[in-house]
């Protein structure tokens, strides 16, 4: 298990250094690249553009929201063109939480986990040179832009009652149909197109470069859980988004051709809407949580110096997770007008996903225990991302129940529940795998202080956002209100105090960033030592352009967290 | 009929008679001469102040809304006896496992680390575990969802609550089918009587206390939620569907709610206020909305109404 | 890309279709919207962004045959291509699940219509309960088109060309060009007869494109599929060109197999719409 990478680096440096280190001329690379470390690359950094771009939004919704009344809309409106009558402001709302929630959902969430980590370390991990299909990779990340741009045109074409689409992220029938005129709701509707077709075929790559290009000696039952992570997850796109484009493209019709789908003046049932988006919909938050477990995973191997706690179960907890999550859709639908039965069944189903998360859970603690811990930056923020997990997953089984959700559904005990698992935990392992892989991609240290108080004033910040959200849920504040009565004022100003906080510390992100690339030390192959011992760490850092041109071997006492001193075949 | 509904029903036609009602204990019945011809006959009806606000959030408040359903008081009971225990405890353990870990197993403490990586009993134990404390959840979950659905006894009283962007129609079907618009009072106005602002309406949902309702929710354009958090109730009012539950209110007074499904740009702005009353106080309501009392009047209910014939008079 | 490269694998060079193709998807998808709304330069817009997408596909998938003809697909390069071609039916499918879904949820829990002949309006019966809303699907006064006239035809058709397209590919498998191209021309034809009675149907049919529950559902998923036929047809038609090129060997021709493939996939959506929106769905209703 001692791992000294040098032996392994040596031998492809002399062997292969020359070519393999080639790269094309700027435009050539950047834009008609067909390198997945490259493309990774333009995921992440359109990830943390998009990032800023909903992470502002969400300051607009905080301070707007940080007292009773209307504080910022009129200006909002104003800014962008309207008159800012009282209707427009309370559409600018709409159309801020619906940018928001699609933004941070389609548009830094997905291609970071997928597009940026995945693309980077999949093929790394099972010591394959490239992915698949390296060309269709580089369309799946410009049609992601594609479905961002046409998400940023519909803010400025009418909408309904204004300018952007202010339907929510769910774009719910009949809002979206009959009660949005003009342009914005269609740009909004193909943005999620765009972006869904980049998924799908990102999807396919990812499967294809799964099962087919392992190292030799790789077996399924080898991989790293962070490519199994990524597995699962595109399984889920796979499956999920074509549902989703076909509801979606109903909505088009509805909206442009006089179909009826979702108008009950033509027979049409708004409800079907709901299930064909859930049916996506549900799916879609493990696809935002998976890779990020996967991530936790590596990490807490790695720093605890043992190999991972129950690795099958680990690996099947996730397949589990994903297949159930196929089944239990219509928790999102408790309250419109389920039978008792149906209800009863989602009920049971959804609850059923506390069991395969908590071996989860149970398993990252087993993996510490006995270890010998050592607390640097990605660890200390796969650790926040544990606690504030579990934190948004028992919330989750509180909603599950569809009595209880009778009363809380719509409410801010929902947001509080989603930004625990996605602001506090999809985000949170992000962070995590950012610091353990930035040095490995960019060949710079970045400050340790520095990301141990990015975690600890993020960690103060967003807690102080999201926790008082349980309390005003419990009191019945309603989802996606621009205003409410002075009863809600007190934690919804400590919310936005948070969101300053949380502010700072996304400030601290960015000076570390800066540190590392302007004074940071160059980072070594394997600069966290003998608990790191995926492939990744046997090459330089940054990787040749073009790595594994000679495959690595997996040899059969080897484990799956134990690749590294594998020996490279000479072909 | 119902879909016809237009937004110039929303026209103040009895704003008069709440500003003058809730002004003060004095009916100040000729404050309400309204232009309506059926208010104008009627005889003028005393609404509640603000001291009789039951169910409405408090200020700094951190846990549900105090209940007055039957449902609401399991439900919550459930919340509070059941779920939040678990949920903390689960939260509290997995922290403290954290905290030891840290403690125990750091570097300094255990310099080697150990190379257990598989233990099945623990692996079985923390999935069985989980599974039972699920099984103790899912028994009063699922006697909740049952209690809920109870269907309503024949003589309920049927109210349906129409959603419209952006205001609420209650109509009473078992008595001559009017409908109230209620639509949200403008905040001064609501700030200068001391009730809440954003949730007080111009013209209340009177509802009888003490009686099933039969309550029906409706969407007239996009989809409204009827949500009622201090009575655990919400429902979605669906164009082309009527939802229907079953409502019991156990004390006189006035409950907030509002619309609890995006519903366009005045989604924040369309609450329900009802105000619940003693059988006959209800009854001296409907008249003053030129309604009919079931049983008085069966001709003039065929109409609408749903549920079959005329519905024997409620337990007043 | 020269050099030590030690596996099969195919490192391709940069490529300029990608971001072209992107670019061509955001142009079309946003004349699109133009165009519903009629706002000016729709059809500009719209018409660039099919040019685009055409010009894409035809340079991309020139790219891939040239890569083949070169020998860049190496046994394990093949076998992306086959996990990646079933993966996409697979994503296919579960876009067909969506239509499906909506065709059921119609047809099983169907909402009061009633049809006005007199105002041509069809409205909806909401707030009745009990024997009115027991409403039939499809919907009254819609006159389904007779299951086992054209639709079965159709079906027929679609079988038949199954078949043919084995026959191409037997032909092929045993080094029978001719007859690969036999194969290939009769089943491209049986396609496009099935895409014309398609459309004669279509323009026949005594029900209009929307307005209602039956005729939304029926024209989106008989015409999704449409589409799809007619893709599967491009698709065949190219690897007809590629058979006159002296394209594929009987060892090498995965480019066949993926049409193949497809076009089976086509047929098996049609077993599923003949049976469930043609016959099952217009059962009991009266027929024009
Ligand atoms: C990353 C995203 C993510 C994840 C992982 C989850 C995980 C879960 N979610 Fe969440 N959810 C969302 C994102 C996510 N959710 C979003 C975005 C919405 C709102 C969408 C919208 O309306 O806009 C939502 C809404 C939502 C609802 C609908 C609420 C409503 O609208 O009324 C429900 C109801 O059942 C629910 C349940 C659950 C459950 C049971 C889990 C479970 O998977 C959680 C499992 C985890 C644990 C339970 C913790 C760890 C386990 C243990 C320590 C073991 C022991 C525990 C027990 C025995 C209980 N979620
Ligand atoms: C991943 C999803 C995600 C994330 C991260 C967030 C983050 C935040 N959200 Fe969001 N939110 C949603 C998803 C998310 N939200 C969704 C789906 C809805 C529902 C919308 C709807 O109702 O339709 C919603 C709704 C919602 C509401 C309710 C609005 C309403 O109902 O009226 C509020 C209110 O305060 C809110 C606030 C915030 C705040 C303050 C943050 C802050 O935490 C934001 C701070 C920013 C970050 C933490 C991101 C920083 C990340 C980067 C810079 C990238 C880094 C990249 C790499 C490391 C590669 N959100
Ligand atoms: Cu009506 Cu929200
Ligand atoms: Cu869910």
């Amino acid at each position: 298990m001692a791992t000294t990478a040098e032996g392994f680096d040596a031998h492809h440096d002399t062997h292969a250094h020359d070519h393999a280190d080639h790269k094309p001329s700027f435009f050539k690379r950047w834009f008609m690249s067909t390198n997945h470390k490259d493309i990774g690359t333009m995921y992440l950094i359109f990830a943390i553009f998009a990032g800023i771009i909903g992470g502002a939004i969400s300051g607009l919704m905080r301070w707007e929201l940080a007292e009773p009344g209307l504080q910022i809309m009129g200006q909002v409106v104003e800014f962008l063109g309207g008159e800012g009558t009282f209707d427009q402001q309370g559409h600018m709302w709409n159309v801020l939480i619906t940018a928001h929630g699609l933004i941070m959902v389609f548009f830094m969430v997905m291609p970071a986990m997928i597009g940026g980590f995945g693309n980077w370390f999949v093929p790394l991990m099972i010591g394959a040179p490239d992915m698949a299909f390296p060309r269709m990779n580089n369309i799946s990340f410009w049609l992601t832009v594609a479905g961002f741009m046409s998400l940023m045109f519909s803010a400025f074409v009418p909408g309904g009652t204004g300018m952007g689409a202010g339907v929510g992220w769910t774009v719910y029938a009949p809002l979206s149909t009959t009660g949005s005129v003009g342009p914005a709701v269609d740009f909004a509707i193909f943005s999620l197109h765009l972006a869904g077709a980049g998924s799908i075929l990102g999807a396919t790559n990812f499967i294809t470069t799964i099962f087919n290009m392992r190292a030799p000696g790789m077996t399924l039952h080898k991989m790293p859980l962070f490519v199994w992570s990524v597995l699962v997850t595109a399984f889920l796109l796979l499956l999920a988004l074509p549902v989703l484009a076909a509801a979606i493209t109903m909505l088009l019709t509805d909206r442009n051709f006089g179909t009826t789908f979702f108008d009950p003046a033509g027979g049409g049932d708004p409800i079907l809407y709901q299930h064909l988006f859930w049916f996506f919909g549900h799916p879609e938050v493990y696809i935002m949580i998976l890779p990020g477990f996967g991530m936790i995973s590596q990490i807490v191997a790695t720093f605890s110096k043992k190999p991972v706690f129950g690795y099958l179960g680990m690996a099947y907890a996730m397949v589990a997770i994903g297949v159930v999550g196929f089944i239990v859709w219509a928790h999102h639908m408790y309250t419109v007008g389920l039978d008792v039965n149906t209800k009863m069944y989602f009920t049971a189903a959804t609850m059923v996903i506390a069991v395969p998360t908590g071996i989860k859970i149970f398993s990252w603690i087993a993996t510490m225990w006995g270890g010998s811990i050592e607390f640097k930056s990605p660890m200390v923020w796969a650790m926040g991302f544990i606690f504030l997990f579990t934190v948004g997953g028992v919330t989750g089984v509180v909603l599950a129940n569809g009595g209880i959700d009778d009363n809380l559904h719509d409410t801010y005990y929902v947001v509080a529940h989603f930004h625990y698992v996605l602001s506090l935990g999809a985000v949170t392992s992000m962070f995590a795998g950012w610091y353990y892989w930035f040095p490995k991609m960019f060949g710079r240290m970045h400050s340790e202080f520095l990301s141990h108080l990015h975690f600890w004033v993020f960690f103060v910040g967003v807690n102080l956002i999201f926790f008082p959200m349980h309390f005003l849920g419990r009191q019945g504040m309603a989802r996606r209100y621009p205003d409410y009565t002075p009863a809600y004022t007190y934690w919804n100003e400590i919310a936005s105090y948070g969101y300053i906080i949380m502010a700072a510390s996304i400030g601290i992100f960015f000076i570390n960033i800066i540190y590392a690339f302007t004074a940071g030390k160059k980072a070594a192959a394997n600069y966290w030592g003998e608990g790191a011992t995926t492939l990744e760490w046997s090459l330089s850092s940054p990787p040749p352009f073009h790595q594994f041109e000679t495959l690595p071997v997996i040899e059969d006492h080897h484990t799956a967290d134990d690749h590294i001193s594998a020996a490279p075949a000479r072909a | 009929p119902v879909v016809a509904q237009g937004a110039e029903s929303a026209a103040a036609p009895v704003e008069a008679t709440v500003a003058a009602s809730v002004e003060a204990a004095a009916p100040a019945a000729d404050a309400a001469a309204p232009a309506d011809a059926a208010a104008v006959e009627a005889p003028a009806f005393d609404h509640f102040g603000a001291d009789m606000i039951i169910g409405q959030p408090e200020a700094r408040g951190v846990t549900f809304q105090s209940q007055h359903s039957p449902n609401g008081q399991y439900a919550l009971w459930m919340h509070d006896a059941i779920l939040m225990p678990i949920i903390t405890v689960i939260t509290l353990f997995v922290l403290g496992l954290l905290l030891w870990v840290i403690v125990r197993y750091n570097k300094r403490r255990n310099p080697v680390a150990s190379k257990t990586s598989h233990n099945t009993l623990i692996e079985v134990v923390w999935t069985v575990i989980p599974v039972i404390i699920l099984l103790v959840i899912a028994v009063p979950s699922i006697r909740l969802l049952a209690k809920q659905y109870e269907a309503p006894p024949e003589n309920a009283i049927t109210i349906k609550a129409n959603g419209y962007q952006w205001y609420w129609g209650y109509e009473y079907p078992d008595h001559g089918g009017f409908e109230v618009i209620s639509n949200m009072m403008p905040e001064a106005d609501a700030v200068a009587q001391g009730l809440p602002p954003l949730l007080e309406v111009d013209n209340r949902m009177v509802v009888p206390v003490g009686v099933p309702i039969r309550l029906q929710t409706f969407g007239a354009d996009v989809i409204h939620a009827f949500g009622i958090p201090s009575l655990w109730f919400k429902m979605d009012a669906v164009p082309g569907r009527i939802n229907e539950k079953m409502l019991v209110i156990e004390q006189p007074g006035i409950y907030y709610g509002q619309c609890m499904e995006l519903c366009g740009a005045r989604h924040g702005y369309m609450p329900i206020a009802i105000e619940a009353r003693t059988p006959e106080d209800f009854e001296a309501w409907v008249l003053s909305k030129g309604g009919t009392l079931p049983g008085t009047e069966v001709a003039a209910e065929a109409a609408p109404a749903p549920s079959a014939g005329p519905a024997p008079a409620p337990a007043a | 890309m020269a050099g030590a490269k030690n596996h099969d694998y195919h490192i391709l060079d940069p490529d300029i279709w990608p971001l072209v193709g992107s670019v061509s998807a955001l142009t079309f998808t946003s004349g699109m919207v133009l165009f519903m709304h009629e706002m000016s330069g729709g059809h500009l817009v719209l018409g660039l962004g099919i040019a685009g997408l055409i010009a894409t596909f035809f340079g991309w998938f020139s790219k891939i045959v040239m890569e083949a003809q070169r020998g860049d697909h190496t046994p394990v390069v093949q076998l992306h291509m086959r996990y990646g071609m079933i993966l996409f039916i697979a994503s296919e499918v579960m876009f067909f699940v969506g239509w499906f879904w909506s065709w059921f949820d119609f047809a099983l829990f169907p909402a009061p219509l009633v049809y006005d002949s007199a105002s041509g309006l069809w409205s909806n019966i909401v707030g009745q309960s009990g024997e009115q809303a027991a409403r039939v699907f499809p919907h009254e006064g819609i006159h389904v088109l007779d299951p086992f006239d054209l639709p079965l035809l159709n079906t027929l058709i679609l079988l038949c060309s199954g078949t043919t397209v084995t026959w191409a590919h037997h032909s092929l498998i045993h080094g029978d060009r001719e007859g690969l191209k036999k194969g290939l021309w009769a089943t491209i034809a049986l396609g496009v007869l099935f895409s014309c009675i398609q459309a004669y149907e279509y323009s026949h049919a005594t029900f209009g494109f929307g307005g209602n529950a039956y005729s939304s559902a029926f024209y989106m998923a008989t015409g999704f599929h449409g589409f799809h036929v007619i893709v599967g047809t491009i698709f065949l038609a190219v690897c007809l060109r590629r058979a006159y090129l002296g394209h594929f060997t009987p060892r090498q021709h995965f480019g066949f197999e993926a049409a193949a493939w497809y076009w089976h996939f086509v047929d098996v959506v049609w077993l599923f719409l003949f049976v469930s929106v043609y016959v099952w769905g217009g059962w009991g209703a009266p027929i024009h």
